[in-house]
């Protein structure tokens, strides 16, 4: 009983720590440019392909390499979309922005769907899955752990670069009065597009693992980029504290629903549950409340 | 605003008699076999987006709010139309109006009550929450095995055609547009340019936009029996965000705040489309794939060049209340 309990904890942990390396992306360009990035799920999508093509075609190319070079291809394409489709609109009408998004991420997946089919792909066992046994009957594969522990890893040093580097700091300051930012002479574009990056960059990484777990597709990108939007506001969206605990709270809510319930329940409770917990907190778990302006 | 025309032939009046003229002439040569079915069947797809765009502007354009769940009410419309179709064996002229009125009570209904709870939260919140409701909705039909589940409802009685459909469109754009033109409609646009002072002013914020939300649903689950009874078959998978996606699309295309726009928006979307299935696969058929390729692309062109739409808070003048009727007291 303990250990199945257990064994959930850890699934939930999985999926969590794949929803946060999306929620972040999503709760970070939020914070700067005040977009739903609807395109984000895509990124992560495009940056499971591209660990998958890269495998493809190198083929003895190690995984120590594979994640970070997929995850600077996919940040440059970041960067490259919000350059060519965002950067106009940035005083546009927020709408306009978020309709572009959408239109962004319906090419992405159609891009991929043309470029490699439609078919769920596997990417190749990249890390290692030796089957740990912990006390009490526990079961691990090592691929699971590597997966908590690099993620939690990255959000950690996001975390330091987001609240230790001036970098970070000016990326916190955008995202509290842009208009005042610009005006002390802080490069707007270079912190918009560092946003991006990082952002699209840790997508990159969750689309790995996820494709490593589970398969990849050109449309997962619209559900699991859902999900990790829902985990952000869940969270507050804007803050990075909150995009990692909604995701891990998301996913644990879903593996106890398939666990002990239904799996063709799991969106439905996930979703009910998520609504009652922002009736009761309209501003997320971490949100700080929006201030009237009279 | 009041320009004062001279008597022109073309007002709201005479455009929509001529409409549904047409569509009940081109519906009978259908069915004799004298129209392309594929042009009747896209002209029907555009009658029924027409609603639920022009209603989901309602919320988005002119109230402001982000509203991500059209589908879920429409959803709601047409599965309520489609057990009374299946189940109560009325004869065919009362069958049709009964579960299209049936479908949109029902969806008004559950937008109210979603709407209760919804309008605590704004912005994105609401986004989320609207969005959360569409999948709780598509996810508990299909847990629902008298609603046939996953496999959908299927062997609907024929309910409507293009004549049906182009009644109920010019019957709703007639109420939205003066709902629009009324004392609410300029309490939405108060409220969406400043909530605050409109609160100052007297208004009950939270009252009047779950009017207008309800309203929305409403027409969303007429569009929604519209459809159930078009297509004779229902999934829950037509229902979920991808077509709200859809929706949002068309509705941001033709422009927010403008019902005029609504109707640009869906008939050029779904005729680029139409277009570039056809164009494409007449060049090459395996070329018909890069249509989805394109009409992203067109999309993202749009917004950089005409960020508002194509249509954003303009309005086609003739098919807005004439001002000198109303224009004494109205304003």
């Amino acid at each position: 009983m303990l250990a199945t309990a257990i064994q959930q904890l850890l699934n939930a942990a999985q999926l969590g720590a794949v929803y946060a390396l999306i929620a972040l992306g999503y709760t970070m360009v939020y914070g700067t440019i005040r977009l739903i990035n609807f395109a984000h799920g895509d990124i992560f999508m495009l940056g499971g392909f591209i660990g998958f093509l890269l495998v493809a075609i190198i083929p003895g190319l190690p995984v120590a390499a594979m994640i970070p070079l997929a995850m600077l291809l996919t940040a440059m394409i970041g960067v490259l979309i919000e350059r060519v489709a965002y950067r106009k609109l940035r005083n546009a009408q927020r709408m306009s922005l978020v309709i572009t998004a959408l239109g962004v991420g319906i090419f992405l997946e159609n891009l991929v769907r043309i470029l490699v089919g439609p078919q769920a792909r596997q990417i190749p066992a990249q890390l290692p899955n030796k089957v740990l046994r912990l006390a009490n009957g526990v079961v691990i594969t090592e691929d699971k752990l590597l997966v908590i522990l690099i993620s939690l890893s990255l959000m950690v040093i996001l975390w330091i670069f987001v609240n230790k580097t001036l970098l970070g700091t000016a990326m916190r300051a955008v995202a509290d009065n842009r208009d005042a930012v610009q005006l002390m002479g802080v490069n707007l574009n270079l912190i918009i597009a560092t946003t991006f990056a990082v952002g699209s960059a840790l997508a990159a990484a969750g689309g790995i693992f996820f494709g490593q777990a589970y398969s990849i597709d050109p449309y997962m990108g619209i559900d699991l980029g859902w999900k990790a939007f829902i985990a952000a506001v869940i969270g507050g969206i804007g803050s990075i504290e909150g995009a990692v605990i909604g995701s891990f709270l998301l996913a644990g809510v879903e593996v106890l629903t398939v666990a002990y319930l239904s799996s063709n329940l799991k969106n439905g409770i996930a979703f009910g549950l998520l609504i009652i917990l922002l009736l009761i907190r309209p501003n997320g778990i971490m949100g700080r409340a929006a201030l009237k302006k009279v | 605003m009041a320009e004062h025309q001279g008597k022109t032939p073309l007002n709201f009046r005479n455009v929509a008699i001529a409409t549904f003229i047409v569509a009940a002439l081109v519906q009978f040569l259908g069915s004799v076999g004298l129209f392309n079915n594929y042009y009747l069947h896209i002209l029907t797809v555009i009658g029924i987006n027409i609603i639920l765009v022009a209603s989901l502007n309602l919320v988005n354009g002119y109230l402001g709010e982000f509203a991500l769940g059209h589908a879920g009410f429409m959803a709601v419309g047409a599965y309520v139309a489609a057990l009374i179709a299946l189940k109560l064996h009325l004869p065919v002229l009362l069958r049709i109006p009964v579960s299209l009125a049936g479908g949109a009570l029902a969806a008004g209904v559950i937008g109210y009550l979603v709407g209760r709870v919804t309008f605590k939260t704004v912005g994105d919140y609401l986004a989320i929450i609207t969005l959360g409701f569409n999948m709780i909705i598509v996810n508990a039909i299909q847990n629902i095995d008298y609603l046939g589940g996953p496999r959908g409802l299927t062997a609907i009685p024929k309910g409507t055609d293009l004549a049906t459909v182009a009644l109920c469109t010019v019957l709703s754009y007639w109420i939205l547009r003066n709902l629009v033109d009324s004392v609410y409609g300029r309490m939405w646009l108060c409220i969406r340019e400043n909530a605050i002072a409109g609160e100052l002013i007297g208004i009950d914020v939270n009252r009047v936009k779950n009017l207008a939300f309800t309203v929305a649903a409403t027409f969303a689950g007429l569009a929604g029996g519209l459809y159930a009874g078009y297509q004779q078959f229902i999934t829950p998978k037509s229902f979920d965000y991808l077509k709200t996606t859809d929706i949002l699309v068309m509705l941001y295309l033709g422009g927010m705040g403008s019902l005029s726009g609504s109707i640009l928006g869906v008939v050029a979307y779904t005729l680029l489309m139409e277009l570039l299935r056809n164009i494409l696969g007449l060049i090459a058929p395996q070329l018909a794939d890069l249509r989805m390729l394109l009409s992203p692309l067109i999309l993202v062109f749009i917004m950089l060049t005409r960020q508002y739409g194509l249509m954003g808070n303009r309005e086609w003048r003739w098919l807005m209340p004439d001002r000198k009727q109303t224009g004494g007291e109205g304003a």
